[in-house]
C-alpha cells in the first residue's frame, strides 16, 4: 500500500534550522498500517558549496573497507577531493569536493562492483532501510537530523521484492538533490522503462516507482520547470499514483487523474505538512487545524 | 452521559467500550480520537455519540441505529454500509463517503472527495459543500443531495437513485442524465437542507440514470433459446 510524508518549514536554512528528521519520523510511525517492510526520508538541510553528500550501498557484506575504498579512489580519479567516509552496517556515506558534473561522478561509481547509489545531493541525503521508521530511526539517528524540508515514506511492496534498493524514496539519477516517494502502481512501467534504457537512462532497480524520479530527471533535463514536469506526469505516466517530489528548493506532489491513491495538506504561517492520512500530519500537528484534501489530477508546489 | 478518551486505548478496547455504552443507550462522549481508522464501527443500539475532533477512515462504519456527530474532518469511507441512524461530520470527508450505504442519513458540513456515494443502496447522503470525481458511482438506490458542485463524471453507471446538485457539474457520467424536477421533489430537498440549517440553496438540478446500458432481463442466454 505505502504511505507518504512530506514536511516544509518556509525558512531558508541560514533562517533557523529544524528537526526535520525527528518530524519525519513522527509522521511516518503512525502510517505503519500501510507499510512496515521498509522505510526511508530525504532530508533536505544546509548546502556546503561545492561538497556533495554521496550515500552508497553494497551487498559486498564481506569487504565493505575495499568498496569504501574503490569508491574513494573512483572520486578522486574523477577529480574530487575526499572529505569523510563512514561506514554503517553495508551503508557508505562519502562527503565529496567536487566541481564536476555530478552525472560523470554518478556514472564512474556506479561501476565499481557491489555499488548502489542511494542519492548524491549538495543539501541533501537519502537514508533508507528494511523495517519500521522507529528502528530506521534507532539505526540510523534520523530523529538527529536538521533540515529545511522532506520527504518520507513507509512500504508496503506490491509488485518488486523487498530489500534496502528498492525502498523509497528514490534519487533522479544523476540530479542531485532530486528524490520521489511514490503510493501506487505504474501500469507502463516496462514500456518506459524500455524508452529510457533506449536513451542511457540508468535503472538501478526493478521497482515501478524508480521511473518516477527517471522521468522527472529527464523532463528538468530537457529545461521543463518542475511544476510542468509534475503536470507532464499526469498524462504520460499510467496508473495509480499519488507522489512527492523533494528537491533543493522545495517540495510537491502529483495525483493520478482517478484520485485513487490518498493525500491530504495542512499548513500555517511557518510550515507546510502533506501525508498520505490525516493521522500523520497530527504526528506535527497535535491540534486540529484546517485539513485540505487535493483532488484528482491535481499538482503543487511549494518552494523555500 | 459518558466520556471516553481514545488516546492510551487501542481501537479494540474503545470499539468494545463504546459498544457496551451504545446497549445501555448512553449518551458518549469520545475525546482525542486523533484522526484513528476504525473508530465507531458496527454499532447497533440506538444512542448518541460525539467525537470531538478527526476521525480516520472507516469512522461509523456498518451504523445500525446510533445519531453520531463528528466534530473535525472524517477519512475516507464515513459511514460505509451504514443501515439506518446519522451521522454528522462538521468539516470535510475523505473520498467514498457513504459508501454502500443502505438507509438513514449521512451530512458532511464541508467538502466529500471523490467516489462519494459510492454504489449507494439507500438512504441519503447531503453535502453542504462540493463532491469530487465519480460521484454516485454505481450508485443503485437513495439520494445524494449535493449543495455546492459536483465534479466529474457523476453518477457514472448509475442504475437507479437521484442525485441532486445545487452548484455546478464537472460532467455527467456513462449513462448518466439530467431530468425536471418536480415541485413535490424539490420541496423534499429544501426539507431536508432545512433539517440542517440549509436556507440559501433554491433551485437544484437533478441527475438520473438514462437506463440506455441496461442489456439484462431475468433469464440466462440459454433459458431464453430454449423458450
Amino acid at each position: 500500500m505505502c504511505g507518504l510524508s512530506g514536511i516544509l518549514y518556509k525558512r531558508a536554512w541560514s533562517e533557523g534550522s529544524f528537526h526535520v528528521g525527528h518530524d519525519l519520523v513522527m509522521m511516518l510511525e503512525p502510517m505503519t498500517h500501510r507499510g512496515k517492510d521498509s522505510s526511508g526520508v530525504t532530508i533536505m538541510g544546509e548546502q556546503i558549496d561545492g561538497d556533495l553528500v554521496i550515500r552508497i550501498w553494497t551487498e559486498n557484506v564481506q569487504d565493505i573497507p575495499s568498496v569504501a575504498a574503490r569508491s574513494e579512489e573512483t572520486v578522486r580519479h574523477a577529480g574530487g577531493v575526499m572529505r569523510s567516509t563512514s561506514t554503517l552496517d553495508q551503508f557508505l556515506r562519502l562527503v565529496v569536493n567536487y566541481e564536476g558534473e555530478v552525472a560523470d561522478l554518478a556514472d564512474a561509481l556506479i561501476k565499481v562492483p557491489g555499488v548502489a547509489i542511494h542519492s548524491i545531493g549538495t543539501t541533501s541525503e537519502v537514508i533508507k532501510d528494511i523495517g519500521t521508521p522507529a528502528m530506521m530511526d534507532v539505526k540510523h539517528g534520523v530523529g538527529e537530523i536538521l533540515g529545511t524540508h522532506g520527504i518520507g515514506h513507509v512500504r508496503m511492496a506490491t509488485e518488486s521484492r523487498v530489500d534496502v534498493n528498492h525502498a523509497h524514496p528514490f534519487w533522479a539519477y544523476p540530479f542531485p538533490d532530486i528524490t520521489v516517494v511514490h503510493n501506487g502502481q505504474l501500469t507502463n512501467y516496462h514500456k518506459l522503462k524500455r524508452m529510457y534504457e533506449d536513451q542511457g537512462h540508468h535503472f538501478q532497480t526493478g521497482n515501478d516507482s524508480e521511473i518516477i524520479a527517471v522521468y522527472l530527471a529527464g523532463k528538468l533535463a530537457e529545461g521543463q520547470g518542475l511544476k510542468q514536469a509534475l503536470r507532464s506526469s499526469l498524462d504520460d505516466l499510467d496508473g495509480t499514483f499519488t507522489y512527492l517530489v523533494a528537491t533543493k528548493d522545495g517540495l510537491g506532489y502529483a495525483k493520478d487523474q482517478w484520485s485513487a491513491k490518498p493525500l491530504v495538506t495542512m499548513e500555517t504561517d511557518d510550515v507546510i505538512a502533506i501525508a498520505s492520512e490525516e493521522i500523520s500530519l497530527r504526528g506535527v500537528f497535535a491540534e486540529e487545524i484546517e485539513r485540505i484534501e487535493p483532488q484528482n489530477s491535481e499538482v503543487m508546489t511549494w518552494l523555500l | 452521559m459518558a466520556t471516553i478518551d481514545a488516546a492510551g486505548l487501542s481501537t479494540r478496547e474503545l470499539n468494545i467500550r463504546l459498544k457496551d455504552l451504545a446497549a445501555k443507550g448512553e449518551e458518549i462522549t469520545v475525546l482525542n480520537p486523533n484522526a484513528r481508522h476504525n473508530l465507531g464501527v458496527a454499532i447497533f443500539n440506538r444512542c448518541k455519540i460525539r467525537f470531538e475532533g478527526s476521525v480516520g477512515y472507516f469512522a461509523a462504519s456498518m451504523l445500525d441505529g446510533p445519531e453520531v456527530v463528528i466534530e473535525g474532518n472524517a477519512g475516507w469511507a464515513l459511514g460505509e454500509n451504514m443501515m439506518a441512524g446519522k451521522i454528522s461530520v462538521s468539516k470535510n470527508a475523505g473520498a467514498s463517503v457513504g459508501s454502500t450505504m443502505r438507509g438513514g442519513e449521512l451530512f458532511v458540513g464541508g467538502d466529500a472527495g471523490a467516489r462519494a456515494g459510492i454504489s449507494m443502496k439507500g438512504g441519503v447522503l447531503i453535502v453542504a459543500g462540493n463532491t469530487g470525481f465519480l460521484t454516485g458511482f454505481m450508485m443503485q438506490k437513495g439520494r445524494i443531495i449535493i449543495c455546492g458542485d459536483a465534479g466529474e463524471a457523476l453518477g457514472d453507471s448509475m442504475y437507479e437513485g437521484t442525485i441532486y446538485v445545487g452548484g455546478s457539474i464537472g460532467s455527467l457520467g456513462a449513462d448518466a442524465t439530467t431530468e425536471e424536477i418536480s415541485e413535490e421533489e424539490l420541496l423534499d430537498v429544501l426539507a431536508a437542507l432545512r433539517g440542517h440549517g440549509i436556507e440559501n440553496k433554491r433551485s437544484f438540478t437533478k441527475v438520473v440514470s438514462a437506463k440506455k446500458l441496461y442489456h439484462y432481463d431475468t433469464l440466462e442466454r440459454l433459458e431464453k433459446l430454449a423458450l
